[in-house]
């Protein structure tokens, strides 16, 4: 857990990673946030798989799809900022891949699935949502955060009251 | 690991101890920040890029020095209001003065937000008769309410001496439409009803240069239309913004439900026939420069709940013409289940076929020269048409089969080369605001419209008669 054992090149490079998953993710929440008619009606409608019922009695539904409209706007957002800050790294780590694998889900790319909606290059079963997926699952791993991230300094903050407060109870057990 | 060991050597701080945290901790900490930094200033950059966009297209509306400015205001800022609102902050020397819509909480907040950040100084009102009081500077109303409102508010706008643009149709009862185009006659004002085909450059160019110049068609002897429409749900409203009983019913709508589909409901609307058929109906009787003589038709409720969608949602109606050239018959189909092959009109004439939409995209204008027809080289030369399409030769195709040689030359296609680039309502606008300023005349005034109604609104009485109905010269006179 400590910086002294782990080799900084690998650190550094999974920053960077953090970093440019965190502006992804953050642009893509305020690109929703700004356009005024943005919903993932759009995306949730030609859902097709397993879980397409689903996704479809959601799109259907107004209520629950405002509900997830907002969701989605505010959260990818919010993990894009604690993402590029390095603030609470694990936990956004854990919304950001909760957040694609929904979007996985939603449109697998798997045999015999046709979308009529615009997808770049040619994928089977794993496509970009899955890639993303696994640099975050690295992200949450690794806790990039402590290298280099707010995290660092409140780890320092907290560990050290948590070392003086061992402190005091070992020095009072004398 | 070799920190805590290295700490664990180290006196115990004391619990008063200041926590010092290194200079090199922290900035590592911060490292990442400045990509925030990065993120913010290439979003900065971008929204200057779309405020400038939207600054270009509201400044190119600006009036160019000598066009007079029109101030005009809304009458409806519902879906209709919005897209003529969009055409008309493209038109130069339009001025916007004020919004009046009864859903103040939603539309007309809505468009009076749009209007300001386009650098319109607009007022907000629910009563149209409070807007025409205060509102001294207006020059021109748009009224775009639902159809058993314009009939009053044109009136009404007529007679405090305001030209009015009315959103098609013109109403729902025939003694509405009466009584705006009597209206129009004693006020003197213009009036203009929102077919805005007629002035569509594509239509008007088929209009005068391919069916009266050039006569590609020969005799149109059959017409047919139709508008297919998938199937749509209900329109809703969210509810913090549900508009409270006794407003609705002051403005005639019995419940929100009314208020949003009200083209569903007798009384209000006409159903889809009224709604997209005026349209088309409309180009019938301008190409083929007769008014109908006699419609029979068949309609029903097939698919949607009839307590909620008054209206036929499936109908066919058919027209007989005496045209100038002859007689002719014109099938007219809207159904509201089904949305493949969109809408257009086909005239079909002994020498050729003009299919037509006013879609950019799906059926543009295409003509077809039958092959016993003249050649149209002349009128190809002269960039009526364009050149033919090269066919490959169809004798034989792909799968071995032999096509009957009657089948294997396919008669010429050709576009109508005519675009247009603007919103399909900005034409119609432009005209009547010319008009407004004595620049030109207007391509639909009331009398030709009233004439349009006749003709539509009887369709829905056919279905009802189920039998031919005849219409006499005099029915679309007022």
């Amino acid at each position: 857990m400590e910086d002294g054992k782990q080799s900084r090149s690998p650190m550094i490079a999974i920053t960077m990673l953090r970093v440019i998953i965190g502006w992804h993710f953050l642009y893509e929440g305020i690109a929703k946030l700004t356009s005024p008619t943005w919903s993932a009606a759009g995306y949730m409608k030609v859902s097709r798989g397993p879980f397409a019922d689903l996704f479809r009695w959601i799109a259907s539904q107004p209520h629950l799809l405002d509900n997830a409209n907002l969701i989605t706007m505010y959260g990818l957002t919010v993990v894009g900022v604690l993402l590029m800050l390095g603030l609470f790294t694990r936990l956004a780590a854990l919304g950001g891949i909760a957040f694609v694998l929904l979007f996985y889900l939603c449109n697998p790319p798997f045999v015999g699935y046709f979308y009529s909606i615009p997808t770049e290059g040619s994928y089977l079963i794993v496509n970009k949502n899955l890639v993303e997926l696994s640099a975050l699952v690295v992200i949450l791993v690794t806790g990039s955060g402590r290298f280099a991230g707010i995290d660092r300094i409140m780890h320092t903050l907290f560990a050290r009251r948590r070392r003086l407060a061992a402190a005091r109870v070992s020095v009072a057990g004398l | 690991m070799a920190d805590d060991t290295t700490k664990a050597n180290a006196p115990p701080p004391r619990d008063d101890e200041p926590k010092r945290i290194g200079r090199r901790e922290v900035l590592k900490g911060l490292s990442t920040v400045p990509a925030l930094g990065l993120f913010g200033y290439a979003w900065n950059r971008q929204r200057h890029y779309q405020q400038a966009r939207v600054e270009e297209v509201a400044a190119g509306a600006q009036a160019p020095a000598g066009v007079q400015d029109v101030n005009v205001a809304l009458l409806g800022a519902g879906a209709q209001g919005q897209v003529l609102t969009d055409a008309m902050l493209r038109i130069p020397g339009v001025r916007f003065r004020a919004v009046c819509d009864v859903w103040t909480e939603y539309n007309q907040k809505r468009v009076v937000n749009s209007l300001k950040r386009f650098k319109h100084e607009v007022n907000g009102y629910e009563d149209y008769r409070e807007m025409l009081d205060k509102e001294k500077a207006i020059d021109a109303v748009i009224i775009a309410t639902p159809d058993f409102w314009h009939s009053q508010h044109t009136v009404d706008c007529l007679e405090a001496g305001k030209h009015v643009y009315c959103e098609k149709e013109m109403s729902n009862t025939l003694e509405g439409a009466r009584k705006m185009v009597a209206a129009q006659r004693k006020t003197g004002k213009l009036l203009q009803i929102g077919h805005q085909r007629r002035s569509n450059p594509r239509y008007l160019h088929c209009y005068d240069k391919i069916l009266h110049e050039a006569k590609m068609l020969g005799r149109i002897v059959t017409v047919y239309g139709q508008w297919n429409r998938a199937v749509t749900p209900d329109l809703g409203a969210p509810d913090r913004y549900v508009i409270p009983e006794a407003r609705l019913q002051q403005y005639g709508f019995k419940d929100m439900h009314q208020f949003r589909n009200w083209r569903w409901y007798k009384g209000k609307g006409g159903g889809p026939i009224v709604d997209l058929g005026s349209h088309q109906i409309d180009i019938y009787s301008w190409f083929l420069g007769a008014n109908p003589s006699r419609v029979m038709a068949s309609g029903g409720n097939l698919y949607y709940d009839p307590k909620t969608h008054e209206w036929y949602d499936t109908v066919m109606a058919v027209y007989d013409f005496d045209t100038p050239l002859g007689p002719a018959k014109a099938y007219y189909q809207t159904q509201t289940t089904n949305g493949s092959q969109g809408y257009f009109e086909n005239f079909m004439g002994d020498q050729g076929t003009l299919l037509i939409s006013e879609s950019e995209v799906n059926y543009a204008g295409q003509l077809y020269r039958d092959p016993n027809a003249p050649a149209w080289d002349e009128w190809i030369q002269k960039r009526y048409v364009s050149a033919p399409r090269e066919q490959e030769s169809k004798g034989k195709s792909d799968s071995g089969a032999i096509a009957d040689v009657r089948e294997s030359v396919a008669p010429d296609q050709h576009t109508v080369p005519v675009t247009l680039r603007d919103p399909y309502h900005q034409p119609h606008l432009q005209n009547f605001f010319d008009t407004v300023r004595g620049k030109a005349t207007l391509n639909c005034p009331a009398d030709v419209a009233y004439e349009t109604a006749v003709a539509v609104l009887k369709v829905n009485e056919a279905i009802e008669a189920k039998s031919v109905l005849s219409f006499t010269p005099e029915e679309f006179k007022v």
